[in-house]
């Protein structure tokens, strides 16, 4: 069975491979470039020849940066090119009777072909994962933005069970619709919503957020990568200040909420007045986050998640397929 | 009185033909007869949603016979076919195949060659790739006897079989489908793709499989010729429902074409089952399943053909005649 699953898909096969190849060696020579500039940087800051440069350091070349962002597409790719067309070319082909009139019983021909495929799903979204990673380390130590939406996603655990997701659910596809164009078109449409209602509704709330208040003439930094979900600024009597404003803004707070003595005519003045610091005395700052100590958490979590998904997906596959006549 | 619908259509093995075919029965063919049955179903029925595939069907297969499968478009040949090789599952009845149920089991399938109407082949993959993946597909598989047949028949083996003809096609799926040495060989419209001479030279390769022994062939097709030549027992379906089963040489043996003058006909219908009845205004003609001589002095009674024969229990408009007949019938 391996034999005919290897010769039915090698051209998929060495496709993959070769996209995953390519993208490598372009990863691995920007990569060292990164790296290099990186050290340098920090070797001149250490040295005390000014740490300017390292936090304008040019990250990679703007293409090389563009594709390591897209790569939050990448595991859609097996899912449609490769999941999809799994069962559904063989029923639309009506080669499952060629298939499954050998001796080979029908729970073997799909735990055979359904094995191969979840493996290769997460070979691709690890090996991408990988290179990802590691090639933003220098990026993720000064940017501190690892855990953010869009970063969290294309790095760690989570590409290899996005992977392993969207495979699963293009081969549910085909097996349910048995035809190939619909089932991508699903696989897309699946992929996309579910991966946008975990990750915008469900991922914030994986572990109960911290939130801390701070003086807004000091401010308030955690330590590390972590994800802010919401900061703003409360009044004497506790309401949130709108931020949002087109006036002059001191220490985050709009002058409208301040007294007229906060909005000095000269903006170059850095001292502000007395009475204008003990009215932003009254201000408080919150930080609603979650602290960088729970990324490899919500790593977890995460894949958990979309693995339990595949898995459901899976087994409704077998039931379509193994109960359903052909 | 009408029971042209009615006629018990599985007269199973061994009950044999009331009257003259049953006197006509050689004693070598009886025993024949009475022997293992590679096929076996009885009150066998399929519903797809609210449309009935196949009712109540009940026929028996002996081991070692060529079965023609005749019925109209429609009539569940297919769905008899595919629920005897277990890609589909019976909603009432039970069929046994080879000796059991049909399931999803490598010692079943192993037993089983079923070829779709379809010819389902991986299009891109040739001839030799098939013959290979049937190689790690199959404990008991004939690799050498595959490529020997398609050069024979100058099929190229290395080409993607979805760039073959399609009389190509059909030999490299008919060539896999017997690699496998299956004991029951499920032919759907197999010959439908082959010009006459490749149609002729399967049927006879078939006849040779066959004849070795350990080789039962189902096999549906519209060309009642070519099924004349090679098949000897008959399935005949039409709406779903088992019309005739049994012996090709004894169905004939039991029918008749009488051919008389337009008069009152209701003696015979009384003594014998009227199949189909054509009316001129000078003459009668019918195909009547005989339950013992013909006495009637008025009509001349022939041998019917295979040909005959389903044609007269296929013919959409004999309902109709049969109306026909007993509005006239009445009159006189």
């Amino acid at each position: 069975m391996t034999w005919l699953v290897w010769r039915q898909h090698r051209i998929q096969f060495g496709l993959g491979a070769a996209l995953l190849a390519a993208f490598a060696v372009l990863i691995v020579i920007t990569g060292v470039q990164v790296a290099n500039q990186y050290h340098a940087a920090q070797a001149a800051c250490a040295a005390g020849e000014g740490c300017r440069q390292l936090g304008g350091l040019f990250m990679g070349s703007r293409v090389v940066g563009f594709l390591v962002i897209s790569t939050l597409g990448a595991p859609a790719l097996v899912g449609l090119f490769w999941g999809a067309p799994l069962l559904a070319a063989e029923f639309e082909a009506g080669t499952t009777q060629f298939a499954w009139m050998q001796s080979v019983t029908r729970r073997r021909w799909l735990a055979v072909k359904v094995g191969w495929m979840l493996l290769a799903a997460a070979v691709w979204g690890g090996v991408i994962s990988i290179l990802v990673t590691w090639w933003s380390g220098p990026n993720n130590a000064e940017q501190l933005d690892a855990f953010h939406p869009g970063r969290f996603d294309i790095m760690g655990l989570v590409p290899v069970a996005y992977s392993v997701f969207a495979m699963a659910l293009g081969i549910a596809a085909g097996a349910l619709l048995r035809r190939t164009l619909p089932a991508i078109a699903v696989t897309l449409a699946g992929f996309i919503t579910v991966r946008a209602l975990i990750a915008l509704l469900l991922r914030p709330h994986y572990m109960s957020a911290v939130t801390v208040t701070y003086n807004v003439l000091v401010g308030y930094t955690p330590p590390g990568s972590y994800w802010r979900l919401a900061q703003g600024v409360l009044g004497p009597n506790g309401q949130p200040i709108n931020q949002n404003t087109n006036g002059n803004v001191v220490n985050g707070i709009p002058v409208s909420y301040l007294p007229a003595s906060c909005n000095g005519p000269a903006r170059g003045a850095y001292k502000l007045p007395p009475s204008c610091s003990q009215a932003l005395a009254h201000f408080h700052g919150f930080l609603t986050y979650q602290p960088a100590g729970r990324y490899w958490a919500f790593q977890g979590i995460e894949t958990g998640i979309f693995l339990a998904l595949a898995a459901a997906l899976l087994a409704l596959t077998a039931v379509v397929v193994l109960r359903r006549d052909v | 009185m009408m029971t042209r619908r009615g006629v018990p259509g599985p007269r199973g093995p061994g009950h044999g033909g009331p009257g003259v075919a049953g006197t006509r029965a050689a004693p070598a063919e009886g025993e024949q007869r009475l022997g293992p049955a590679a096929v076996r179903t009885s009150g066998l029925s399929r519903r797809y949603g609210k449309v009935t595939a196949l009712t109540d069907c009940t026929v028996t297969v002996p081991e070692g016979r060529i079965c023609a499968l005749i019925g109209p478009n429609g009539a569940g040949k297919t769905t008899l076919l595919r629920l005897l090789a277990g890609l589909a599952g019976p909603t009432a009845g039970q069929a046994t195949v080879n000796g059991t149920t049909p399931r999803q089991d490598p010692a079943f399938l192993a037993d089983i060659g079923f070829l779709a109407q379809e010819i389902p082949l991986y299009r891109r993959l040739s001839a030799e790739d098939h013959i290979r993946a049937g190689g790690h597909l199959n404990a008991r598989w004939d690799a050498a006897s595959v490529k020997q047949r398609l050069h024979a028949l100058n099929v190229p083996l290395d080409r993607a079989v979805g760039r073959l003809s399609g009389g190509q096609r059909a030999q490299v799926a008919l060539a896999l489908t017997l690699a496998k040495q299956p004991r029951l060989l499920l032919l759907d419209e197999p010959v439908a793709a082959l010009d006459p001479l490749a149609r002729r030279n399967f049927l006879g390769l078939l006849a040779d499989a066959v004849a070795a022994g350990g080789l039962t062939v189902v096999l549906s097709s519209h060309l009642v010729a070519d099924l004349e030549r090679v098949c000897d027992h008959l399935i005949m379906l039409a709406s779903s429902r088992v019309q005739l089963c049994g012996d090709i040489e004894e169905l004939l043996a039991e029918h008749q074409m009488l051919v008389g003058p337009r008069k009152d006909t209701t003696a015979i219908e009384r003594l014998h089952q009227v199949v189909q009845v054509t009316r001129t205004p000078r003459q009668t003609t019918m195909l009547v399943r005989l339950n013992g001589p013909v006495i009637d002095p008025a009509f001349q009674a022939s041998d019917v053909g295979l040909e005959e024969l389903v044609l007269g229990y296929m013919g959409q408009d004999a309902p109709s005649a049969l109306a026909h007949l007993t509005a006239t019938g009445d009159d006189q």
